[in-house]
C-alpha cells in the first residue's frame, strides 16, 4: 500500500540489473501501488535493457485495526492464496517492507524452504516511519526473516539481530 | 485539489508547510528543503504516527505543535533553528544486499 510502495521503490533504486526478474506482490484492495511500480519500472527500463517484471495481487491479510480473531482467517486465507503463488515464481530472494500482505508470502516461502523445494533469503526492511516500535509486521518476520533490517538507533537497541545502516530511504 | 496525484509542484513553491504528521507529508516536505510544521491531532492519530514526527523534532528538522497551539507557534516561530535533512541513502542498502546474495 501507499507508503510501503514508495518506500520499496526507493529500496529498489540502486539495485543492480542482476536482481531480476523481479515479482511485486501486493494486495488486491490497493488501487495505487500498480501505477507506482509501472512508472518505476518504466524509468529503468530507460537505463537498463533487460527490464522484466511481474505484477500479482493477493487478497489482503488484515486492515488496519482489524481485530485479532477475523485476522487470522483472513491471515490463514492469503496464506492459502499465496501458497501457489509462492511456489510458482520460486523466488531467491524476498524483500518486504511491512504491509500485511508480506506475512502470507514469507510464510509460504518458508514452508517451501522446509519442505525442501526451494529456499528464498528473507529480507526484511522495516519501515522509517517505525523510530521506536515495530510494525505488527515487523515484530512477527523478526523470528523468521534471515535479515531484519532496522532505519532508526532506538530499534537497534532493541532488537539486537537486526541489521542498522542509517536511513535507506 | 482533494486527491491530486501529486503535491510535489505545490510543495516546491511553497515558502512553508503546514501538515499533519502522516510520514508521507512530512518526509515530502523535508526532502524539498521546505521549513514544516506538523500539527498533531492525539486524538485521531495512533501512537506510531507520532514516533516519526516527535523524533524529526526531537532532530531539529520540523516544529510541532496541536490544533489549538497552531496560531501561536506561527506568531513566535523561528525557522532557521530547523536543521537540513539529508536525504536516505538506498545505495548502503544495495551494498548490503549484495554482499547477502553473493554479488560482489
Amino acid at each position: 500500500t501507499g507508503g510501503h510502495t514508495t518506500e520499496i521503490l526507493r529500496l529498489l533504486s540502486c539495485l543492480s540489473e542482476s536482481y531480476s526478474p523481479r515479482h511485486y506482490i501486493f494486495a488486491d484492495s490497493d488501487k495505487m501501488s500498480e501505477a507506482k511500480i509501472r512508472s518505476f519500472e518504466q524509468k529503468r527500463s530507460e537505463t537498463f535493457s533487460n527490464s522484466q517484471f511481474t505484477l500479482d495481487r493477493i487478497p489482503r491479510s488484515r486492515e488496519v485495526r482489524q481485530s485479532w480473531t477475523s485476522s487470522v482467517v483472513t491471515t490463514l486465507y492469503s496464506i492459502l492464496y499465496s501458497l501457489p503463488l509462492t511456489y510458482k515464481l520460486k523466488p531467491d530472494l524476498i524483500l518486504c517492507n511491512g504491509p500485511g500482505t508480506c506475512v502470507p508470502v514469507c510464510l509460504s516461502a518458508l514452508l517451501l524452504g522446509l519442505l525442501g523445494m526451494k529456499r528464498a533469503i528473507i529480507v526484511y526492511v522495516e519501515s522509517i516511519c517505525r523510530v521506536e516500535t515495530l510494525s505488527l509486521s515487523g515484530k512477527i518476520l523478526y523470528y523468521f526473516s534471515d535479515y531484519f533490517i532496522v532505519q532508526w538507533p532506538d530499534l537497534k537497541e532493541k532488537y539486537p539481530k537486526s541489521v542498522y545502516l542509517g536511513r535507506i530511504v | 485539489f482533494r486527491f491530486k496525484d501529486s503535491l510535489a509542484e505545490d510543495l516546491r513553491g511553497a515558502d512553508l508547510v503546514i501538515s499533519h504528521a502522516g510520514a508521507g507529508s512530512c518526509l515530502e516536505a523535508l526532502e524539498e528543503g521546505k521549513p514544516l510544521i506538523v500539527v498533531i491531532n492525539e486524538k485521531l492519530m495512533n501512537n506510531h504516527q507520532l514516533e516519526l514526527a516527535k523524533r524529526l523534532h526531537r532532530d531539529g528538522h520540523v516544529l510541532y505543535c496541536n490544533c489549538s497551539t497552531l496560531v501561536e507557534t506561527l506568531q513566535s516561530m523561528d525557522l532557521s533553528t530547523l536543521k537540513p535533512f539529508p536525504p536516505g541513502q538506498p545505495e548502503k542498502f544495495a551494498l548490503f544486499l549484495d554482499k547477502v546474495v553473493g554479488f560482489q
